[in-house]
């Protein structure tokens, strides 16, 4: 009889605990990282009673939760990189909808510039259109501006979500770290039987984790978790957590950069490429800063040709042409490891805008020999010449000076083009100072009896000292002419006369005693040939080895940009289902499925109901015994 | 495979998310007519589109540049026209004094009329355009081109000419210098000048000069003296290239050029044949006035005055040659001009199509995918309204 209600009894606790557990995955059905758990039901193990012997009963061995760690792995890593192609994506689409297809106008403001120049060279006396074409060409300025400040501040916001980053980071790794030991010590507590609670608090921290940065984890025997970050950095060792840390750049301090607070300061920035974090860094060298300095080699471009067409012409005062644009200074940075006091100073070359590129330098020495080697391709060139003032290093179109003999450690960070677009200006005031005019006039002499005739003349060399001296080309006989009464040179129809740092050619038949004379063209108002020149650079190709023109340079940006965003938007999209369908396989394994547990809770309602009858029926049993026993005795 | 109640959630929130995402994207394209609007939709066409509306606004540019150099040849072609009526005019004075009939005060009244005709050039060859400019100041434009001096008129520009841009690689010259149009006027026949000699006695008259042999002649210059009966020498410096008998009205040739003469030229009279030099217009006019103004006091002064019409009668026509010469180029810029007009149309048009084609939105499909994507919405949240009823605890 015992048996019966020690049997019904232990059944009774066991599914009252059952059902609780039911409850419990009821309750916690939408609760992050809740794993489904079920009771573990064992026979109870029976006094031995000879041959016939019943069972005991049942009890509850232990409350285990559904969880597999290879599902949760892939999850996790499924996390990061989807977690690094979100930060990315948030980047590349600002910038894919700031700049539109336009590039914030940039396109159209270029393309205006240029119409205002022709429309200069229509009326180059005209102070209204030249009134006109200094504004647009702040417009110009102020497009190359805003562009790029839209870039910077993406950039400032990359550097307040990486310190936002890694103080989550840390937090949370103390939160593992914390885990861990009451975990340890929970584990040893009961028999080896882990507190599932802490368990899945601990795993939904390590995902959380993952979405910040990858992670990979390792498990000790005594149930603590390791994390480690990057290469094998460790960020979790059972209780002990490395926090990290946010370090300038060696080489620019306004860009921050991860480091290991132990190791002395040990960058591990280059080892960071997923999670949150990961994106935020390839946001940066990906996308922002590309963008930055090809922007800034459109504006190099366009200032350095609109510039050199002003040199070579006169304005309405008959002097040479002042400069109308100036574009931020080419940036050359020591790093902040180099042992010495050298600085390096770096400008783009005149003639060296086909072969400036977008990209950065570094400038090392290793050996003795100098490096420059492009932060993007990886590509290293050796520079020509010596690094000193009258032999400077030269390559890819900049020009580098060093203030002394550097160390063979040192390095520099060469910019050419990063800041360009950010500080270009309009730096001319005056409209009457645009060079429409070109800067020789020729005239033939009202004398000349030959048919021969002079062409306008073009300069070559506006740096030549007596380029606006008056110069005479006298024909001393039908094939030979004398240049300010020089020695006789051999004449040829059509053929280059260079003097002066001018060129002209005289084609047809002289006769002998005919003259032409170069002089400047002070108060040839109504030319328009520079003006003329320079609405025509429009379609010149400057860039990329003379291949590009500024305006295609303008499309061939929002190309790339486009390019980039739609390929980031797709591999964005395509992670976003590798990561739906690790979440179902995780949930398919520790998920609360409401079916089952209502399928369980009948079931064990059922299994309840049935011990309490069986209970019952002990009782009767007692009774039918009690009665009997009391009709013999009364 | 277990599904959990909250994935499901999960994944219709994100189905749903990216259908209405999609509404909106095509909600976008037709309240904005183009099939994107970031170049990440479209990398490709963004950078086409982008050039070609670049290509779009040059060649509008261009056509701003045609309309401006268009201005400026048309203000010159109606001076030059305008310059032609008044040598026209100046022409049929001179024919009129030359006439043999007039006295003194009458060619002094038509040096009055010439002075005036004269006045008129000046201002035209001083026109300015709707800019201030002085179109025949070449690429001196803001200063008056031409004043009178007591030879003429002195030219205070440049040979320049300026150029606009009509087209890609194409310019043309909305204008021309005043030394071109008006000073480098050739004198004589345009190759050669015959002047009587200052103290001329007799009644000879230079009548039509013409080269015959264009070979033959040598650009050189000649003195044909005249001799008692008509008996003439012609020398080239001391030698001499010919001689003959000259007889009222008779033609004079040698080397290649024939010399038509009327009148009877008097002993020791002789007359220079030289090569055309250039002469201003101004000066032509000038001396006009001055031969008018002196006019007649005998004989030998009456062949002078002949000889001084005869010769700007020459250099009227070969200004007015000149001026129609240079009408014709503003002519013919004006063609081009409106040849490349015509072609900038056509090329503007194609421009944007090709845009339209690139980033213009096909409203048919737009409307048949916003369809479609509605279908779907619809479709997916009653699907999730029915399946989320189905859970076991309703049948409890």
């Amino acid at each position: 009889m015992a048996d019966v209600f020690g049997i019904s009894i232990s059944a009774l606790q066991a599914f009252q605990q059952a059902i609780n557990v039911t409850s419990n995955n009821i309750a916690n059905a939408s609760t992050p990282g809740y794993d489904v758990e079920s009771a573990n039901l064992t026979e109870a193990i029976p006094q031995s009673n000879g041959a016939a012997t019943v069972g005991a009963g049942v009890v509850v061995t232990g409350i285990s939760r559904a969880y597999s760690q290879a599902a949760a792995n892939q999850l996790n890593t499924s996390q990061s990189s989807l977690g690094q192609l979100n930060a990315l994506q948030n980047y590349s689409s600002q910038i894919d909808n700031l700049f539109g297809t336009t590039i914030g106008g940039l396109s159209t403001s270029l393309q205006n510039f240029y119409s205002a120049f022709s429309n200069v060279a229509n009326n180059p006396t005209s102070t209204a259109s030249r009134q006109a074409l200094l504004s647009q060409a702040q417009a110009v300025a102020s497009s190359f501006q805003s562009a790029s400040g839209e870039l910077n501040s993406l950039n400032t916001d990359v550097n307040s979500r990486i310190t936002a980053d890694v103080q989550q980071i840390n937090s949370i790794a103390t939160a593992i770290s914390t885990l861990n030991q009451q975990i340890v010590v929970g584990t040893a507590q009961d028999g080896n039987q882990p507190p599932n609670e802490l368990m899945d608090q601990r795993d939904q921290l390590v995902s959380n984790l993952s979405q910040l940065v990858g992670v990979t984890t390792t498990t000790d025997p005594d149930g603590a978790l390791n994390v480690f970050v990057g290469n094998g950095q460790p960020l979790v060792l059972q209780g002990q957590t490395t926090q990290l840390t946010t370090v300038a750049n060696q080489f620019n301090a306004s860009q921050l950069e991860i480091s290991t607070s132990t190791a002395n300061g040990n960058v591990i920035s280059g080892s960071i490429t997923s999670g949150d974090l990961g994106g935020l860094l390839a946001a940066r060298s990906q996308v922002i800063n590309p963008a930055l300095g090809q922007l800034g080699q459109i504006a190099t471009g366009l200032s350095q040709t609109v510039n050199a067409q002003q040199a070579d012409g006169l304005d309405l005062n008959g002097n040479l042409g002042a400069n109308i644009f100036s574009v931020g200074t080419p940036l050359a940075i020591a790093s902040s490891k180099n042992t010495d006091a050298v600085t390096a100073g770096v400008s783009v070359n005149a003639n060296g805008l086909g072969a400036l590129t977008a990209d950065s330098y570094i400038l090392s020495f290793q050996g003795g020999t100098p490096s420059l080697t492009d932060t993007t391709t990886g590509v290293s060139v050796t520079p020509t010449g010596a690094g000193t003032t009258a032999s400077p290093y030269v390559a890819n179109g900049v020009s580098i000076v060093l203030s002394g003999a550097p160390a063979a450690s040192d390095q520099f960070l060469i910019q050419p083009t990063a800041t360009a677009a950010s500080s270009m200006s309009v730096v001319m005031t005056n409209p009457s100072q645009i060079a429409a005019a070109g800067a020789v006039k020729t005239t033939a002499a009202g004398t000349n009896t030959g048919a021969a005739t002079i062409s306008p003349g073009t300069v070559l060399n506006s740096a030549n000292p007596n380029l606006l001296a008056p110069v005479s080309i006298a024909f001393t006989s039908p094939t030979t002419y004398t240049i300010n009464g020089g020695a006789p040179t051999a004449y040829t129809s059509g053929g280059n006369i260079n003097f002066d740092g001018w060129q002209v050619q005289i084609s047809g038949a002289p006769a002998a005693g005919d003259s032409f004379t170069v002089t400047s063209n002070a108060g040839g108002t109504g030319d328009n040939r520079n003006a003329l020149a320079a609405a025509n650079q429009q379609n010149v190709g400057v860039l990329n080895n003379g291949t590009t023109s500024v305006t295609a340079g303008v499309s061939a940006l929002i190309t790339g940009l486009g390019s980039q965003a739609q390929q980031i938007n797709t591999a964005q999209t395509a992670q976003a289902a590798v990561n739906a369908q690790a979440l179902s396989s995780v949930q398919s394994v520790s998920g609360v499925n409401m079916d089952e547990e209502a399928a369980n809770l009948l079931q064990w309602q059922q299994a309840y109901q049935a011990a309490a009858q069986a209970l019952t029926v002990g009782n009767s049993l007692f009774t039918t015994l009690i009665d009997s026993v009391n009709g013999t005795f009364t | 495979m277990r599904v959990t109640q909250s994935l499901e959630q999960t994944q219709f929130l994100t189905a749903i998310g990216s259908l209405e995402s999609g509404i909106n994207q095509t909600q976008n394209q037709m309240s904005s007519g183009l099939s994107f609007t970031t170049a990440s939709q479209n990398p490709t066409a963004a950078g086409s589109v982008n050039n070609y509306q670049q290509a779009l606004a040059q060649s509008q540019q261009y056509g701003t540049n045609a309309t401006s150099a268009q201005t400026n040849l048309n203000t010159e072609d109606n001076a030059l026209s305008q310059v032609q009526s008044q040598l026209q005019a100046l022409r049929d004075l001179a024919l009129e004094a030359n006439s043999g009939i007039l006295t003194n005060s009458n060619l002094s009244a038509i040096a009055t009329q010439a002075v005036q005709i004269q006045n008129s050039l000046l201002s035209l060859a001083n026109t300015t355009n709707g800019n201030g400019e002085y179109i025949f100041g070449g690429f001196d434009a803001q200063t008056q081109p031409f004043t009178l001096s007591a030879t003429g008129a002195t030219y205070n520009g440049d040979q320049g000419q300026r150029q606009v841009q009509i087209a890609a690689g194409q310019t043309v010259a909305d204008g021309d210098n005043g030394d071109t149009v008006f000073n480098q006027i050739k004198t004589g026949n345009g190759t050669f000048t015959v002047a009587p000699a200052a103290g001329n006695t007799g009644s000879g008259v230079v009548g039509a000069t013409t080269v015959s042999n264009p070979a033959a002649y040598d650009g050189g210059t000649y003195a044909i003296s005249f001799a008692a009966g008509g008996a003439y020498t012609v020398k080239e410096g001391a030698t001499v290239v010919a001689t003959g008998t000259y007889t009222d009205g008779g033609t004079i040739a040698f080397n290649g050029v024939q010399v038509t003469l009327s009148g009877q030229p008097a002993t020791g009279d002789s007359f220079t044949l030289a090569p055309s030099t250039n002469q201003s217009l101004f000066t032509t006019v000038q001396n006009l006035v001055n031969a008018l103004q002196t006019g007649i006091s005998s004989p030998g002064s009456s062949a002078a005055l002949s000889n001084s019409i005869n010769s700007s009668i020459n250099n009227i026509d070969q200004a007015l040659n000149q001026t129609s010469d240079v009408r014709a180029t503003i002519g013919g810029r004006l063609n081009s001009i409106t040849t490349q007009q015509s072609v900038a149309t056509s090329q503007q048009t194609q421009l944007q199509q090709s845009i339209t084609n690139l980033q213009g939105l096909d409203y048919a499909s737009a409307i048949t995918t916003l369809d479609q994507q509605n279908t779907t919405l619809s479709a997916a949240l009653q699907a999730f309204t029915m399946t989320q009823g189905l859970t076991l605890f309703k049948f409890l």
